[in-house]
């Protein structure tokens, strides 16, 4: 076991939002998130990099119950997320509790194809928060407005770029209101000239003060808007740090690879 | 001209040897076909037959006296399909002029048949559905009011068909307002059942599972007689009418194969789809009701349409309950002996009528297909 994991006291000024502690996630008999300890604290940007696998994804999909986890601890804005246990008897309340405070981006935007840009951002707070749908689709209007999109506000996705989807996703999270954002490959899928576009809105929402937990593979981005870095290996964290700590002076063999790797071109 | 003509005809007919013989056979034997036909039902056949049987061909034994109300139905029918076909059909001036031609022809046609008054309720009823096909689609109208029109329309069919009792509908109208009551019912009742057979609740998965199994093994004639003489067990009292047990037993049926097609559509929605909505933290009923159905359900309403034509044609069989539909009332006038021997031109006539519903059943189906692959 290494347990001679150096965790930076950066949290600690900070009022912490989500609280991770020995977090063990199996899928079947593959064990993907071993004994993870992660604490966020309000308004600060983890980005958590890693090689394909190792579980980096899952463990932001744990935040918002996407994915269940067997045992150990994780509290989101106070609720304790349902473990499988719990949730094979109920735990649907807290979840949704949750979920309402957690937004989350996917790599494949996932926009309901059959709904305008502004009815994706409008339906939830419509139907979850109980918004009178005038005021929703003004709200909605607002957000596409600050992501760049009101022109676009009367689109089906199939009718936008991927950039411009993905930027929609982000607004419907947004309209939500909620106090922590989960990026989980945002620009994977986007071309190469669309990627700008999006790391623009999320740098946006960082220097707003959002609290956000990004999975990228950006390395650059990662360098510019992180407060702390998490590196995963094989479903553990081996070194969390500021950006300069891990892209400069990373202590971990493996963590040294995985740089050199990505890093390289 | 002649040139392009003659090119056409070498090119699809007498491209190969092969060919060539095929044609040199089946172009003769088509072209007797056609003659005898012809010959058979311009100069041989007696259509009087069924031209005075009109009446019971279209509505069975209903009250002469009342048939308003079955002409009230028609002009309702008419309007609906074309405030549907509003939807998505553009009234294009081509289609239009076709659409008033056949009409105008159905209407001379009735004219000739039965009286002059008729034939001009027809074109009414006709220029009605051609009115809501250009005022649904010029006003943009949302769907969402149109369907709601539709099950207002069925609605109002219903209460102003039922006075005179149940007992008495009959013929193409019977067949007609059932397929049309049956396809309505099955709808939610299938996705029920859909949902169910999904469902993370074991004794739903099982019960949905169970009823779709069995259902989906037994023949549609069975359900309905089953229901039929079940009802009145299970409820001793009460007298239901025939054709409402007849309606339930082809719903009850119909339904198991509803809730496939919409298990499919359910299948065809990616995973995706369902974590945005759960991560937005919808309930499962606004999952479903605002996400998942709406996608689901395009992917089958060419399949759904589709089985229209099933419960039309499945509607024949009625007769074993002792409903009159439109089969059945021609077999009705060919058991009067003064028609005995006009069996061809009766059944020729039932052959047509069953033939152009069913076609445009098909073609709707066919362009509904085409239209939401565009959309997507």
């Amino acid at each position: 076991m290494m347990n001679a994991i150096q965790i930076p006291e950066s949290t600690a000024s900070r009022e912490v939002i989500v609280s991770i502690g020995h977090l063990n996630k199996s899928f079947g008999a593959f064990h993907v998130l071993k004994d993870v300890d992660l604490d966020v604290g309000r308004g600060e940007v983890v980005v958590i990099i890693g090689a394909s696998g190792s579980g980096k994804s899952t463990l932001i999909r744990c935040v918002n119950g996407l994915e269940m986890y067997q045992s150990g601890r994780l509290t989101v804005d106070g609720f304790s997320m349902p473990t499988v246990a719990d949730r094979a008897i109920g735990g649907e309340k807290e979840l949704a509790m949750i979920r309402k405070g957690v937004g989350m981006v996917f790599q494949q935007f996932n926009l309901f194809p059959h709904m305008s840009a502004i009815d994706n951002v409008a339906i939830a707070p419509i139907r979850v928060r109980g918004r009178k749908p005038d005021e929703a689709r003004a709200n909605a209007l607002r957000l596409l407005e600050r992501v760049g999109l009101r022109d676009h506000a009367h689109k089906l996705p199939a009718q936008l770029s991927g950039g411009q989807q993905q930027r929609v996703a982000i607004a419907r999270s947004l309209a939500m209101e909620p106090h922590i954002m989960l990026f989980d490959e945002p620009t994977s899928a986007l071309d190469p000239e669309m990627v700008g576009e999006v790391l623009d809105v999320m740098r946006e929402l960082a220097r707003e003060g959002m609290t956000m937990m990004i999975v990228t593979h950006e390395m650059g981005f990662a360098r510019e808007v992180a407060d702390r870095v998490v590196y995963i290996d094989h479903g553990r964290i081996l070194e969390i740090g500021t950006p300069a700590e891990i892209f400069d002076r990373p202590t971990h063999e493996r963590t040294k690879t995985f740089l050199s790797r990505v890093l390289r071109h | 001209m002649t040139t392009l003509a003659a090119r056409w005809v070498h090119r699809n007919l007498f491209a190969k040897p092969f060919d060539a013989a095929l044609s040199l056979v089946i172009i003769p034997l088509l072209a007797w076909a056609v003659y005898a036909f012809g010959h058979w039902a311009l100069v041989e056949a007696h259509w009087q037959v069924v031209g005075g049987s009109f009446k019971v061909l279209l509505t069975g034994i209903y009250p002469a006296d009342q048939l308003w109300r079955a002409w009230f139905s028609v002009a309702t029918l008419c309007a609906m399909f074309g405030a549907g076909l509003g939807l998505s059909v553009r009234p294009a001036r081509a289609a239009m002029v076709a659409v008033a031609s056949v009409a105008i022809l159905i209407a001379a046609g009735v004219a000739a048949a039965i009286d002059v008054r008729s034939g001009l309720l027809t074109a009414g009823s006709a220029a009605l559905g051609i009115a809501a096909w250009v005022g649904a689609h010029r006003s943009g109208v949302d769907q969402r009011i149109v369907l709601s029109g539709l099950l207002a329309g069925v609605v109002a069919i219903f209460v102003v068909l039922s006075p005179p009792g149940f007992e008495v509908w009959g013929g193409l109208l019977l067949s007609v307002v059932l397929t049309i009551a049956v396809s309505i019912l099955t709808l939610p009742f299938g996705i029920l059942l859909a949902l169910g057979r999904q469902s993370r609740i074991t004794s739903l998965r099982v019960i949905s599972t169970a009823y779709i199994e069995t259902m989906r093994s037994v023949p549609l004639i069975l359900v309905v007689y089953w229901i039929w003489i079940i009802v009145p067990l299970l409820a001793p009292d009460t007298s239901v009418p025939g054709l409402l047990r007849g309606m339930a037993g082809f719903a009850l049926f119909f339904a198991a194969y509803v809730a496939e097609y919409v298990r499919s559509g359910l299948q065809a929605v990616p995973r995706g789809q369902i974590e945005a909505a759960r991560s937005l933290a919808m309930s499962t009923w606004t999952l479903n009701v605002d996400i998942v159905l709406p996608q689901a359900l395009r992917v089958v309403v060419p399949s759904l349409v589709g089985q229209i034509l099933d419960i039309f044609n499945g509607a024949t069989l009625v007769f074993i309950i002792g409903l009159t539909d439109f089969l059945r009332a021609g077999q009705m006038i060919l058991a009067d002996p003064q028609n005995s021997g006009r069996a061809y031109e009766v059944y020729v006539f039932l052959f047509a009528v069953y033939l152009a519903i069913g076609g445009a059943i098909t073609y709707a189906s066919r362009r509904l297909e085409a239209h939401l692959a565009r959309g997507s």
